[in-house]
């Protein structure tokens, strides 16, 4: 029984280390420290047994799960952008989601998406409340106090405003619903006055309703979209950046671009 | 070398490694047991201290000296723990919010578990000298019990239930000083430090065994507080649960 024991240890130890998601890995450290404490009970020695079950297997079980918390999830704060990175049904799709995706993958983190409106992406991630931020951004979004990882999908930017009611010039249209694209959405579909700069792909998206009652002007600078992280994890930084170049490389990225963006 | 090929080297040589190691823990390790000479030595240390458990009284006993080393640096790291957590958390004020709506199955059963599992550290750690336990594992049970019951309704609302920091922390530190005190206290009366003041009893009644007792009670506490402070700490600066 003893020897049955001692033998499944480093086999629970391997099945531990093998395990790519950190969560597996505590609770096959946890299986471990348990297997131990039975192999010491069994060669009379209760008192290590109980030692062991209750710091081994409790404590530094829980002590290790309460770092994961922090440091398991890959927390992205995004601002809703149709084809890039936008809620389908109960799931969410788009060439953002699809390299977030990969980047949770290699890092073997669980990937946590924020809906926020886009004014608040930017801060989300300076406050640290998020490590990434997504949602069809461009680098001078914000130039300070993160790293930008630019993937290739030119842009431009569109100044939107109006309509312009008569006898009224060059007033500032009142309240503009930025924020949530999907209330941009909603005012201009119903003509009220709106003063917004969209990226590409949220002005393709709005072409499709009737923008002939607002003054559309095209902003100067040849833009490139971006995702934008917290300068706290610069190790993530350099492994977005690896992945997009790699995805570049092979080929993939243009796939992607074509099949959610064209 | 390609890198599935490295990465297959790598995992082998990890498995051979410990298997290695394995082997020669199975064939070259031998256990001479009670038979021996030098354990039939600690034997009769052991029922000169009256302990029951033979154990205690070597690391309680003749061995005090590792014990009190391990107690100071178990006392260094939750030190460590509590100076580093509380001065550089910039906006740690703010208590995490109470999951108290989680389950309400899992909290009144984790308040029905706690007193049980606390008197299971306290009877570990009385009976150290008769049975398996001890301080140090019955300090942990019990701080463990504590530790569901801050999983179940919340740190805080536990925290606030016990005594303030800064008096456990005060309970902490005068349990270290206190066993330190009883190590060098036979020096007052000419013995050497580390000689029991207390007689040895009968063997296996509960008021015997010399000090190991008192020093078991001690370690409980220091070792109690201490883990908590620690998973208290963590649980206040990682988000909380």
């Amino acid at each position: 029984m003893t020897n049955a024991l001692v033998l499944l240890l480093p086999v629970v130890a391997g099945i531990a280390l093998l395990q790519r998601r950190r969560l597996y890995a505590v609770i096959g450290m946890a299986v471990f420290s348990l297997l131990l404490a039975a192999v010491y009970l069994l060669a009379a020695a209760p008192d290590v047994a109980i030692t062991e079950a209750a710091i081994g297997a409790a404590l530094v079980t829980f002590i290790y799960v309460l770092a994961l918390r922090k440091t398991g999830r890959l927390v992205v704060a995004a601002s809703e952008v149709p084809g890039l990175i936008q809620r389908e049904g109960d799931g969410i799709s788009g060439l953002e989601w699809v390299i977030l995706q990969r980047l949770a993958h290699a890092v073997g983190m669980d990937l946590v998406i924020r809906f926020v409106p886009h004014e608040e992406v930017g801060p989300m991630v300076l406050r640290g409340e998020a490590d990434i931020a997504a949602g069809g951004l461009v680098a001078s979004d914000i130039d300070q106090g993160v790293l930008v990882v630019p993937y290739p999908l030119p842009t431009a930017r569109f100044r939107i405003t109006g309509p312009a009611s008569p006898g009224e010039q060059h007033a500032e249209p009142a309240g503009p619903p930025t924020g949530y694209f999907a209330d941009l959405v909603d005012a201009v579909r119903s003509d009220e006055p709106v003063a917004v700069t969209l990226d590409l792909a949220r002005f393709l998206a709005l072409t499709r309703y009737d923008l002939s009652a607002y003054t559309v002007e095209r902003m100067e600078g040849d833009l490139n979209y971006a995702l934008l992280v917290s300068f706290g994890r610069v190790d993530l930084h350099a492994q977005l950046a690896e992945l997009i170049d790699e995805l570049d490389s092979t080929g993939r990225m243009e796939r992607l671009i074509r099949r959610f963006v064209e | 070398m390609n890198r599935s090929i490295r990465r297959s080297l790598y995992i082998t040589s990890i498995f051979a490694l410990v298997g290695a190691f394995c082997a020669i823990v199975w064939h070259g390790f031998t256990y001479a047991g009670a038979g021996s000479a030098s354990v039939q030595r600690w034997i009769e240390t052991a029922t000169l201290l009256g302990t029951r458990n033979v154990v205690s009284s070597i690391y309680l006993g003749t061995r005090f000296l590792d014990s009190v080393l391990e107690l100071l640096v178990f006392a260094v790291a939750v030190l460590g723990v509590r100076h580093f957590l509380d001065e550089t958390a910039p906006g740690s004020t703010a208590e995490p919010p109470d999951p108290s709506s989680e389950s309400h199955v899992v909290s009144a059963a984790a308040r029905l578990m706690l007193p049980i599992v606390v008197l299971l550290g306290l009877y570990l750690a009385v009976h150290g000298h008769l049975s398996p336990g001890g301080g140090f594992s019955g300090g942990v049970v019990a701080a463990s019990g504590l530790l569901m019951a801050a999983i179940a309704i919340g740190s805080a609302p536990v925290s606030r239930r016990l005594a303030p920091p800064t008096a456990l922390e005060r309970i902490e530190w005068s349990a270290m000083l206190l066993i330190l005190a009883l190590v060098v206290a036979p020096v007052a009366i000419s013995l050497p430090p580390f000689s029991p003041l207390l007689p040895a009893g009968t063997v296996g009644r509960l008021a015997s065994g010399g000090n190991v007792l008192p020093y078991n009670l001690l370690i409980a506490i220091k070792v109690f507080i201490g883990s908590w402070t620690v998973v208290q700490q963590f649980l206040r600066h990682r988000g909380g649960i």
